[in-house]
């Protein structure tokens, strides 16, 4: 299978972001702050909530999972 | 399955450190579980220009056998007070390293705040039964908007439309 094609198709997305991250200024808006207002108003994120699960995902949590796998052959 | 963060935050916790949770990391936690996390290399803690509170932060690091590093070097020993005098002096980032890739960064410095801000405000979650003093969202996008490096622009325009997501979803976590 060529996954040139692939490769080149999210290399020039990665370009096309690290473009946009040097010339975009994000703002913070009013609609923005009560946005953040709501998120920080959840039931789910006040003080004693367990976060536990937030973690999966991360990269710290792939580094951790890499770290115990072990590759076994493929089945034919 | 442990979080990489919970065995220092025990740490830190039993030596009564002061810090809290920014960056990223400290985003993450915001959302819901099953939202997509975020990708960051580090954990960042914010601690007060405190020299003690630092040394104690050390010996936490050294209860867990995390290795502790100024720049590209070990952090030299005695970790002592007169080293943390200096540290804070310097506005100095220590970082401890330590299995599964763990990087954690002490920073004295959160653009745009005060140490003593984001304490009084903090949020303190839990992650499994230990506490994880958490800088609130606001002041985290808030210090990431000030720093301006196009990483940070580029995280709040994504971590906005997740947010925007999360708030549209009828049974969030």
């Amino acid at each position: 299978m060529d996954s040139g094609p692939e490769l080149e198709r999210v290399l020039r997305s990665l370009e096309e972001a690290a473009e946009f991250a040097k010339t975009y200024r994000f703002e913070m808006t009013d609609d923005y702050l009560a946005l953040i207002a709501r998120v920080e108003a959840m039931p789910q994120n006040q003080s004693g909530t367990d976060k536990s699960g937030r973690w999966r995902g991360s990269r710290a949590h792939a580094a951790f999972l890499a770290a115990r796998a072990t590759l076994l052959p493929r089945r034919t | 399955m442990t979080h990489p963060l919970v065995p220092l935050a025990g740490a830190l916790a039993q030596r009564s450190v002061r810090y809290v949770l920014i960056g990223v990391s400290g985003a993450n936690l915001y959302g819901p579980s099953g939202q997509a996390v975020f990708t960051t290399d580090d954990l960042d803690l914010f601690v007060p220009p405190d020299p003690t509170n630092l040394e104690r932060a050390w010996a936490a690091c050294d209860d867990v056998q995390l290795e502790l590093w100024l720049t590209e070097e070990p952090l030299e020993r005695p970790r002592d007070r007169w080293l943390a005098e200096r540290i804070v002096e310097r506005c100095a980032l220590t970082r401890a390293t330590g299995p599964d890739d763990l990087l954690v960064d002490f920073t004295l410095v959160m653009k745009g705040f005060e140490f003593e801000t984001v304490w009084k405000e903090r949020r303190t979650f839990t992650i499994e039964g230990v506490p994880v003093p958490t800088a609130r969202l606001l002041h985290i996008v808030t210090s990431k908007q000030a720093a301006g490096r196009p990483k940070d622009q580029y995280f709040l325009a994504t971590h906005k439309d997740a947010l925007e997501q999360l708030l549209k979803k009828p049974d969030v976590d």
